[in-house]
């Protein structure tokens, strides 16, 4: 895992989770910059943008299962594809309301998921998994 | 439906037996015939033909030959045979590989035969009714899945979110700002939540197929703690494993049962207490293993001890759901496992479960 957590990605199609969860991390001083976006594809769209500017790159994503179009599962699908010196230096972790047993499985079984976080997001877990 | 509308198809390479069977029963049936079975094979496909009557000696393809020919495609009419000589053989053959449900002799007695065809009608309409039925259920069962799924996603989603608030305004020290009704929006919250979690563990327990898979207790114990008592920080946690043998069990029910015993020993502590503990003492045995909870909580009444095993059941003075301890028995029905309670009131509660091990 990345030695400093400066940035994080949000990816939620749900505004209002965006909304809230931004703000708990912010109030919760954890990350000095939160890219907020509100589908798989935008956040794809980011990465791939800024792919080769490191700085402009997040060191944690926080990734919301339940989306249309493009859910959590299928983000990690091309999420994987992108280029290794960057996804080995950005984990993930999931943050859903999801208590479905195959969800939680898979989440799991991903290679890049590093933890399954539970919304409410909290503080706590937040800053322990990135060790703060 | 009435027997107008039955439709039964009759094979026989004799012209005059078609013509005999048509007069006698075209007023009752709806009635189709053919000289070969080539010619049967093609009625019945552009006819829902009901009811196949075929005659066991005709040239080129039997009756039973046809029959065999027929079972994968048209599976569903009741067949009847005739025959003008008993031919065992021919017999055996029809009930092993045709899937005849009658065999007639002829010259054939006109009441025997209508008998026998109304009874193949009924066997053909409990079939199909049967078949409806298990359609109508997959249908609705896989409805009961998607509204399960749902549940856990969309009706959660936005309660998950009002607890997100929640706390946020706890971050922003509003809590108080508004006398009580932070806490209100929150008890509520949690109690929303709670049901909601607790009917999908029910409709998991009732669902899922027992999985076995090996299980370590320390680890197990200390996650669920962790689970259980995250909102919980005051209560003191004493865990005793003893555990040298491997143990087979289903995982998910265990997690569910020890899940809710140890939530409910976080639950019903004293609020006064000032050494809220809990002692959790597993111990693993070829045979079993046996997993000791241990509070020193508010206790049960005696004439409660009874009742607390059944739904819905509250004691007046605390709010659970009722089914907690009812969903523990549920799964420990469907392991195998047992439960004893001990309890003093004032003094906590002791509630000893016995896991059979599956090696």
């Amino acid at each position: 895992m990345a030695s400093e957590f400066k940035k994080v990605m949000l990816i939620d199609d749900n505004e209002i989770d965006l909304k809230i969860n931004s703000k708990i991390i912010s109030l919760a001083k954890l990350f000095d910059e939160i890219i907020i976006c509100q589908s798989g594809e935008e956040g794809l769209d980011y990465l791939s943008k800024y792919i080769l500017n490191p700085e402009k790159l997040p060191d944690l994503l926080l990734l919301d299962i339940q989306m249309p179009e493009m859910d959590g599962f299928e983000f990690l699908d091309y999420y994987k594809r992108l280029p290794r010196n960057f996804t080995s230096r950005c984990p993930v972790a999931m943050l859903s309301s999801t208590l479905d047993f195959g969800d939680i499985k898979r989440a799991e079984a991903n290679a890049h998921v590093v933890k399954l976080l539970r919304k409410p997001l909290l503080t706590t877990e937040l800053a322990a998994l990135i060790g703060k | 439906m009435s027997s107008q509308s039955i439709k039964i198809l009759y094979i026989d390479d004799e012209e005059n037996n078609l013509q005999a069977f048509k007069a006698a029963f075209r007023r009752v049936y709806e009635i189709y015939t053919a000289i070969s079975a080539a010619d049967g094979l093609k009625i019945l496909q552009s006819v829902n033909i009901h009811v196949v009557i075929a005659d066991q000696k005709m040239p080129n393809t039997t009756g039973v030959e046809f029959f065999q020919s027929i079972t994968e495609t048209f599976p569903d009419p009741i067949r009847i045979l005739l025959t003008g000589y008993t031919d065992i053989e021919a017999l055996a053959d029809a009930i092993n590989h045709g899937d005849v449900y009658r065999y007639i002799t002829k010259p054939w007695n006109e009441l025997e035969l209508h008998n026998s065809i109304k009874n193949a009608y009924d066997v053909y309409k409990s079939r199909i009714d049967l078949r409806n039925k298990i359609t109508e259920l997959e249908k609705t069962n896989d409805e009961l899945n998607r509204f399960i799924y749902s549940i856990s996603h969309e009706l959660r989603a936005p309660l998950v979110s009002v607890i997100g608030i929640v706390n946020l305004v706890k971050m922003e020290n509003l809590y108080h700002s508004s006398g009580e009704y932070w806490s209100l929006v929150e008890t509520c919250s949690n109690k929303l939540d709670y049901y909601i979690q607790k009917t999908l563990q029910y409709y998991k327990n009732n669902k899922t197929q027992s999985e076995e898979s090996l299980i370590e207790f320390k680890p197990l114990a200390t996650e669920l703690i962790d689970l259980y008592a995250y909102a919980n920080r005051d209560t003191q946690f004493t865990i005793n494993v003893n555990q040298t043998v491997p143990f087979k069990g289903d995982l998910f029910r265990i997690e569910v049962i020890m899940g809710n015993l140890i939530s409910n020993a976080i639950k019903y502590q004293k609020s006064n207490e000032v050494n809220k503990k809990v002692k959790i003492d597993i111990d693993v045995s070829n045979e079993f293993a046996e997993i000791t909870i241990t509070d020193n909580g508010v206790g049960i009444l005696n004439e409660h001890l009874e009742k607390i095993f059944t739904q819905f059941f509250k004691s007046k003075n605390h709010h659970g759901s009722g089914l907690g301890l009812f969903i523990v028995k549920e799964a420990l029905n469907k392991i195998n496992g047992r439960i004893a309670v001990n309890s003093s009131i004032d003094h906590g509660t002791t509630f000893k479960i016995t896991l059979p091990n599956g090696k």
